[in-house]
Formats: structure tokens, C-alpha cells, sequence
């Protein structure tokens, strides 16, 4: 058993690159028989032991896919360690965090009536009852039934929800299921346009771009109005449940460098702010 | 005169009686229930039908999962992360009511606080039988909890 | 390949696995422990309450109470110790050590006279000004430690304390704020965003005014020549050499004390702070500078 698994994991082709690299700072590199950019970038935290992932910058402005560039993304955020479980509490947390369970049911005191005894205590055989609204009758009070305005909100620690965000964008790009585009200029704003494009691209049917502005241009706003699955996010929007609802993430560049900068500024400073635990006052 | 006749037989005639002191075993009769039945090996068949209109199934709609709420479900909670960082995500839930939004507590707690927020409003003098029943609720379940739940020492 | 680059491995194992979605996604196994009430013919026994007595009926006596004798804490005759506690000026202790410990990780910037506010915003004291909290007694634990050159503003400081600063050739004041200047000291940030004037900050109470203008204890209000007849005394006192802070290369930052009206470092009472555009705004109207210069 243990050698059948052994032999499945070599197969895999696991490649381990030497963890060191030199950095040229912040060159722009362009070879002379294409029009390629390859970025090496220098953040504020060098990433120490692992190396920065590349992935190619891609176009929106053709149906075919062209490549433009290389460009690098910090292994704190973009490849962090893929926890399942983590990925889990974020979105059993996203679904808790807004639900509030309406149902509801009357006790025998708030049900109408029932104030009179119905019948006298002794002498007629029958039972004894004070109230026909008690839990015992048809069309009584219910005992222990839901109550209106049962909330489950929890707050999820800081850290958790930060490392929710960094594994889930890491799967993502360990799959292949995330991109960066250029820009988000589209030449028409058909929506067959861009079905056709993610046809073409084998991305998934859903699709989420996200970009660092909450202004997008006009094409591809109006493309995106009738096509459902395909959905466009500001950086501050981008969630764990979207992301995994979601096929494919498609990240603007600006986008790409903001995620990274916001969560590595988090990673690096004092946040025992953040980290308290929640207080009602403090919102 | 029948009844008469039976008197008179009740008066002289006395059955004898034997006392039966040991009952045997082997004495005894099984006694056979369900005499004649042979259950089957397969014991269905075909489900009773209205011989007329067939029984109601509800319609088959399946839920459109991309809806824009659906879409969209859960955007802006992590806004204190990748936002600018001075709006807590808790602000964003805009379609919960304020009073319970980021509140989590018993029944009692959240009544409470219900309470104390609406009690600022029109609400008592709009829906009086609703803020009755409101501090109904409310005091029977401080009676509950205070007079009538046992709990341990405190943890510390 | 490392053995130990697990992330790596994981991560390039995940490619070739079905996409991770809403539909695949599971907790560790195991992870959440369910609280249950023991079933069956032992562990449906007593369900841990115990056999007999007030463990089983949950009837616990109050605390304190020794069923029927006097118990122990009205035995004790009283004595009133924190008699009128409510009216007292707290000063919660931030010893030598700790100062020596935020100056060596760097979380405080000594090339500047370092305040209470400094200290806060270095993350390792803090204090609440509505609980008659008024600021930083400076205390003695790792005075032998203590090796820095600072000018240093606290709330409170013993004769040794002063000493063990004055050795290294620094320079220690004890300053009195009010509770409102200490608001703003604490949170600077919030204070700012409401886009206040800065006040004044108030002259000290009475049985505070001896104090803050004793130069013995290096008050804020005392005559600087006495301070430094003071000072020399100590170090006669204490038998170190004083160094000479006239020919110090931080002279100036060594010499920077604060108005006994300013609360902050380099903002005077009556200037608006505008955190959004970047600038500070200063009353000109003479009414206005009159109050806030009184």
C-alpha cells in the first residue's frame, strides 16, 4: 500500500527549485526578438526562504491569448500553504456572520385567548385544563419553539481570516485558476465577446475579475450586465467564498500588487488591534 | 315459568369439582396464532393509486445560484484587511437590522438590547400588543434564568 | 528535493486535483469535540455530578459560606487599607527594565525626548486615564541594567530612578497631566480625527503642586537653576561622575522640555491638526491667542 502511494507521489514530477535567488532590483528586462516584460520586483519584505511565483500577464483585448509579460508575486501571499480547513471556517464564517434565523413560533401567552378556564375543574369527568391555549391543545402555544431573532454571528480570529485569504488565492494559482490581465479594456461590449474568450482560455464558466478601482470601464460593465456567472469585484471585495464560488480569478495587475501589499503590511506590523476580540462598541 | 324451572335447578343440582392441583406441560395446548397465514417472500407490490388525477408532486425549480445576492454572497467581509482599514466588515451588513447586527447572546440578550433600541423608536406607541409582549418575554425569562435555572460556581 | 518543503509539495500536488470549490471543502476530521451526556450502563450513571449532596442537586452554597460558622471573611477583623482608594491619583509602574527593553528593540526613537505618548505608541504600556490613571510611574527594576543616553518626560519617579538616568548623562523630567490631556496622549490619532482645537493642558491639583515644582524630583514647574544645583547633588549623593550635557552633540534634543501649557511635542494649545490635507491650522484671531497662551 505504502509503495503504490510512494510511487503515485513520483510520478507527480514534483520539482523543487533551489530557494535562493539573486535579485536584480526592480530591472525591467525587454529581449529584442519579442516585446515581452519580465518584472523582477523589490517589496518592502523579501521573501526569505521560497521563491516568488511568476505567472504570465495576459491581454483581454484579443479572444486568443497573448502573452505580455512575466511578472512576479510574493510567495507569502501567493503561495502559502493550501489549508482546506481553513478555507472552510472562512466560509462557514462568511455564511454565519449575516444569519439571523427569522422563525419564529407563539407561546401560550402570546397566543390570542385563553384567558377563561374552559370548563369547570370538577364534576363533568373530563380533564382538567385552565387555558385552551395551552401547549396541550390544538391550536395552543408551542414550548421551546424557534424565537424570532436567533443570530449566529462569531467573529473568526484576525490571522485566520487573513491566512483564509492567502491559501485560497494560493490554490487558486496552484491550479491554474488564476490570472493577471493588463488591463480590463475589452474592444466591444458584447457579451458574446467575452464568453467566447473564456471559452477559448478553458476558463471556467464563472468567472471573478477583480481590480483595484471601483470604477471599471464602460465595455466590460456592460458586458458583464448580462452574463450572470461572470462577476466583477473591487480589491476590498474580494472574499473566500467568491473566490471558490467562483471557477476563475482574474486579477488586474494594480490588483495583483494591492492584495499583496495590504496583506504583507498585516503580515509585518503591530496588529493587536485587530486582534482583539470583538466588541459591539468597537464598530 | 322457564325462570322458575331455573331456579329450582340452581337450588338441587351441584356440578362436582375437581381441583386440579398440578397443571403438566405436556397437558398444555400451543396455541396457533394467524392459523392459515403464510407469509411471503416478497410481500409488495404496487403502491395504491387514485384511480383519477395523480398524486400531487410539487413542480421541479431548481434555484438559480447566480443570482446578484447569490453572485456576490459575502463580498466586502474582509474589507478591514484589504480595505483602507477603518471600516470593521461587521459595517457592511447592511441587510441585517441594527439592532442584532454583530450581536450574539441568548434569546434574553438579544431581547434586551431589542428593547433598549426600539424603545428610542415609535415602535411601543405603533405596535403596543408587539412591545407588550415584548417585556412579557422579557420577564418571564429573568424569572426563568434568575430564579429558577441552578447553575454551578463561576470557572474562576 | 528537501524533505521538509511541505508547502511546495502540497501546493504542486494540488495541480493535478480536482478544483477546490464550495462542493469539496471539509474541516480537519475530528476537530470539533461534541460535548455529550454519557448514555448507557456507566456512563448514564450520575453524568459526572457526583453521588449525593449539593454536587448532584447543583444546590451550591454561596460563596464563602462554612455552614453555619463564622466564616473566615468576617473573621478577620477589617482594616481599612484602600480607605478613599477612588480619590487617589494612580500611576501604574513601567520599570527601568522595560524602557531598556523598547529602547534596545528599537520601538521607541531616543535621537527625540521620548513622552508618554512615545511609550504607548511603542505598544508595551498602556493605561486608562477615566480610572483616575495619570500616567507613568517610572519604577527601579533594572536600574543596574540601564546603559541609555534619553530625555525622558514621566508622571512619577523615585530619588534611584532619577540617578540611574542622570548616570548615563540623560535627562528626566516629572510632568503632570490632566485626564484630558492624557486622553489625547493616549489615542493622538482619534483626537485629531475630530478636529479639535488642542487645549491647554491644566495646572496640576493642590496636593500635586509641591511635587511638580520641587526640583528634587525634577518637576516640571521647578527653577531650572535648582534643578541643576539638584542634579549635582545626586551624583555627589550617589557617587557618579555627572556628565556635562553642555558639551553633548544632542545638546538641543537633551534641553527640549515641554510648555507647561503644550501636551504635544512641537504643536502648541490652539492649532488644528488636519490629518486629510496634511496641515495644521493656527488661530490668528487675538481673543482666541490670548486664551490659549493664558
Amino acid at each position: 500500500m505504502t509503495s503504490v502511494l510512494i510511487s503515485a507521489i513520483k510520478r507527480l514530477h514534483i520539482s523543487i527549485t533551489p530557494p535562493l535567488r539573486l535579485y536584480s532590483s526592480n530591472v525591467t528586462v525587454t529581449p529584442a526578438n519579442t516585446n515581452l516584460t519580465i518584472t523582477r520586483k523589490e517589496w518592502a519584505f523579501q521573501p526569505q526562504y521560497t521563491k516568488p511565483r511568476e505567472v504570465w500577464i495576459e491581454n483581454l483585448d484579443t479572444v486568443e491569448e497573448q502573452k505580455l509579460g512575466l511578472f512576479e508575486l510574493h510567495p507569502s501571499v501567493y503561495a502559502a500553504s493550501p489549508r482546506i480547513d481553513i478555507m472552510h471556517q472562512n466560509v462557514i464564517w462568511q455564511r454565519k456572520v449575516r444569519w439571523v434565523s427569522w422563525a419564529h413560533t407563539k407561546t401560550r401567552a402570546e397566543v390570542r385567548g385563553g384567558g377563561r378556564k374552559p370548563w369547570p375543574q370538577k364534576g363533568l369527568g373530563r380533564a382538567r385544563h385552565g387555558s385552551i391555549r395551552s401547549p396541550l391543545f390544538r391550536g395552543g402555544g408551542v414550548v421551546h419553539g424557534p424565537r424570532s431573532g436567533k443570530s449566529h454571528f462569531f467573529m473568526l480570529p484576525f490571522y485566520t481570516r487573513i491566512l483564509g485569504l492567502t491559501t485560497t488565492i494560493s490554490a487558486k494559482l496552484a491550479q491554474d485558476d488564476l490570472h493577471v490581465v493588463k488591463d480590463l479594456e475589452l474592444p466591444t461590449d458584447e457579451p458574446g465577446y467575452l464568453e467566447e474568450l473564456i471559452e477559448k482560455r478553458n476558463w471556467g464558466p464563472s468567472v471573478l475579475i477583480v481590480d483595484d478601482t471601483d470604477y471599471a470601464p464602460r465595455n466590460i460593465t456592460a458586458a458583464l450586465d448580462n452574463l450572470p456567472h461572470v462577476n466583477i469585484m473591487p480589491v476590498y471585495g474580494l472574499n473566500v467564498y467568491s473566490m471558490l464560488k467562483h471557477d476563475t480569478l482574474v486579477l488586474t495587475i494594480a490588483a495583483a500588487e494591492k492584495i499583496e501589499e495590504r496583506i504583507l503590511r498585516l503580515l509585518h506590523s503591530d496588529t493587536r488591534q485587530q486582534q482583539r476580540a470583538f466588541q459591539l462598541d468597537q464598530v | 315459568m322457564s325462570f322458575l324451572g331455573l331456579r329450582v335447578l340452581d337450588v338441587l343440582w351441584k356440578p362436582t369439582v375437581n381441583i386440579v392441583r398440578h397443571r403438566y406441560h405436556a397437558d398444555k395446548t400451543r396455541l396457533v396464532r394467524r392459523y392459515g397465514y403464510k407469509e411471503q417472500i416478497w410481500s409488495g407490490g404496487l403502491l395504491p393509486r387514485a384511480l383519477g388525477k395523480p398524486l400531487p408532486i410539487p413542480e421541479y425549480r431548481p434555484s438559480n445560484a447566480w443570482t446578484e445576492r447569490r453572485a456576490l454572497f459575502g463580498q466586502n467581509d474582509y474589507i478591514d484587511i484589504l480595505g483602507p482599514g477603518d471600516l470593521h466588515p461587521v459595517k457592511t451588513l447592511y441587510t441585517v437590522p441594527s439592532w442584532i447586527r454583530g450581536v450574539s447572546g441568548s434569546e434574553y440578550h438579544i431581547l434586551l438590547r431589542k428593547k433598549k433600541m426600539w424603545s428610542k423608536t415609535a415602535s411601543p406607541a405603533i405596535r403596543p400588543t408587539k412591545w407588550k409582549e415584548l417585556q412579557k418575554r422579557i420577564s418571564f425569562l429573568y424569572r426563568k434564568l434568575n430564579r429558577k435555572t441552578k447553575t454551578g460556581f463561576s470557572p474562576d | 528535493m528537501g524533505s521538509r518543503q511541505i508547502v511546495e509539495k502540497s501546493l504542486s500536488m494540488l495541480r493535478s486535483l480536482p478544483r477546490i470549490s464550495l462542493a469539496n471543502i471539509r474541516d480537519n476530521p475530528n476537530c470539533k469535540k461534541k460535548s455529550k451526556r454519557g448514555r448507557a450502563q456507566h456512563g448514564g450513571d450520575k453524568h459526572g455530578a457526583g453521588n449525593k449532596g449539593s454536587g448532584q442537586r447543583q444546590n451550591f452554597m454561596r460563596l464563602g459560606y462554612e455552614t453555619g460558622n463564622n466564616p473566615f471573611y468576617l473573621r478577620v477583623p477589617q482594616e481599612h487599607y484602600y480607605r478613599g482608594h477612588h480619590l487617589k491619583r494612580e500611576y501604574p509602574p513601567f520599570t527601568l527594565l522595560q524602557l531598556q527593553t523598547i529602547i534596545d528593540k528599537d520601538w521607541v526613537d531616543i535621537s527625540k525626548p521620548i513622552d508618554i505618548a512615545s511609550i504607548i505608541k511603542s505598544g508595551i504600556y498602556t493605561f486608562y486615564p477615566d480610572q483616575k490613571q495619570f500616567g507613568i510611574h517610572l519604577t527601579d527594576e533594572g536600574l543596574d541594567n540601564f546603559s541609555a543616553k534619553i530625555n525622558i518626560e514621566v508622571q512619577w519617579a523615585s530619588e534611584q530612578v532619577i540617578a540611574a538616568i542622570e548616570r548615563n548623562g540623560g535627562v528626566i523630567t516629572t510632568a503632570y497631566y490632566d485626564p484630558h490631556s492624557l486622553f489625547l496622549l493616549k489615542n493622538p490619532k482619534k483626537f485629531f480625527e475630530s478636529g479639535q482645537a488642542i487645549p491647554r493642558r491644566m495646572i496640576p491639583p493642590p496636593d500635586a503642586i509641591e511635587y511638580y515644582t520641587s526640583a528634587k524630583t525634577r518637576g516640571y514647574l521647578a527653577d531650572p537653576e535648582e534643578i541643576s544645583k539638584e542634579r549635582l547633588k545626586l551624583a555627589q549623593k550617589y557617587g557618579y561622575d555627572l556628565p556635562n550635557i553642555e558639551n553633548d552633540p544632542n545638546y538641543n534634543m537633551l534641553c527640549e522640555r515641554k510648555d507647561p501649557r503644550q501636551i504635544f511635542y512641537g504643536l502648541q494649545p490652539g492649532w488644528v491638526v488636519n490629518l486629510k490635507d496634511n496641515c495644521i491650522l493656527k488661530p490668528k484671531d487675538q481673543d482666541l491667542l490670548q486664551f490659549f497662551n493664558s
